[in-house]
């Protein structure tokens, strides 16, 4: 999966592009050049065209790090569950995965794991760096999922129907035929309480990190993205 | 609907109401430790849990798999990898599950009540 070859940058869904930045695999550093997070996969190529692409998938964990004592640079970290060789090629990789425990489904007991640094020279820059890869990594979830694949039956919980059957909540009006029964206090506390909610949810679900330009169609408020398909990244609601 | 028309693929407000996350969506604001598959470990604040248990979390104090410990400002884990998160002692489960519930459900009903006020909503999250 990471072979340092001649390869083009992605032109497509490229969320952010990040050029003066350096790149250290498992400490190993391999010179200055430009990062490309992309919607399909994480790349990375130097001066002289040389580069490394990552799948989302193997990503493990991204974050950003600016404790010196740790490393002397501010960087983005990136660990990824897979053993990256930049002289292999395909074949040896291949055979190297057939002998890892580090398979697609199930637990990874001896966990191969790669550490990649990106230092961009401007530090400013890791912000975006990483929310452009939380937006990205969202568009991959775990194919192996059991969880997100099953059949969820039941009814969609309603929570004034859980509400009513306590008792200790207030009897309050639900429906078109209540809202006729409200006084003049009663509609103005309704208009106030709906706004309230308005801002609220608008708050509440504005995930640190995702396009809130809703220039696709079909883009939910707080999604990460959109799928092909249509489908949006992992949003809860709207 | 719990299902969307053009796959077999449940809508994730269905994911979200019939798993665990929307308890794990309940931690927003909270510090916590996750424990990653791989043995390391992270403890911040959680910023978000999506759909996919995807979590991101700041101010983190993570230790990896050897020992060594590293302060990290922003840290998202990606839901495949993570093991366990634990809940804090002081909160309670069931409340705050129903409290989750409560939100995106009412969510629905203003929806229904309101539909120019709403953002756009994508295709399946209706």
């Amino acid at each position: 999966m990471v072979v340092l070859k001649s390869v083009s940058p992605p032109t497509d869904g490229v969320r952010h592009e990040q050029a003066e930045t350096s790149a250290i695999l498992d400490g190993k550093g391999l010179g200055c050049g430009t990062l490309y997070v992309a919607e399909t996969r994480l790349s990375w190529f130097d001066g002289t065209g040389m580069g490394f692409s990552l799948e989302y998938p193997t990503i493990g964990l991204h974050a950003i790090s600016r404790d010196l004592g740790t490393y002397p640079q501010e960087h983005l970290y990136v660990m990824v569950n897979a053993k990256l060789n930049g002289e292999e090629n395909a074949e040896d990789e291949e055979d190297e995965d057939a002998s890892d425990d580090d398979g697609g489904a199930g637990d990874d007991e001896e966990g191969v794991i790669s550490e990649i640094r990106f230092v961009p020279s401007d530090k400013a820059a890791l912000e975006p760096m990483f929310s452009a890869m939380c937006e990205c990594q969202a568009l991959h979830p775990d194919p192996d999922d059991e969880d997100s694949e099953n059949d969820f039956e039941g009814e969609e919980y309603d929570v004034e129907e859980a509400e009513h059957g306590r008792g200790d909540i207030p009897s309050f009006y639900t429906c078109e035929e209540g809202l006729s029964s409200l006084n003049s206090e009663g509609e103005a506390t309704l208009s106030r309480l709906e706004g309230m909610l308005a801002r609220s949810v608008a708050q509440q679900f504005h995930m640190a990190g995702v396009r809130t330009d809703n220039t696709g169609d079909g883009l939910c408020g707080p999604c990460v993205g959109v799928w092909s398909d249509g489908l949006c990244g992992p949003c809860v609601g709207v | 609907m719990s299902t969307c028309p053009s796959d077999s693929r449940p809508t994730l407000r269905t994911i979200v109401e019939n798993s665990l996350v929307v308890l794990l969506q309940g931690l927003h604001g909270q510090v916590t430790t996750v424990d990653l598959r791989d043995e390391s470990t992270a403890r911040g604040r959680v910023v978000n849990v999506d759909a996919y248990m995807n979590v991101r979390l700041a101010d983190v104090l993570f230790r990896d798999r050897r020992g060594r410990v590293s302060r990290l400002e922003d840290l998202f884990i990606t839901g495949r990898n993570v093991r366990y998160v634990h809940i804090p002692d002081n909160l309670d489960i069931t409340d705050t599950i129903e409290k989750q519930l409560g939100k995106i459900s009412r969510m629905r009903n203003y929806e229904t009540k309101n539909p120019q006020s709403q953002p756009k909503t994508c295709k399946i999250c209706t």
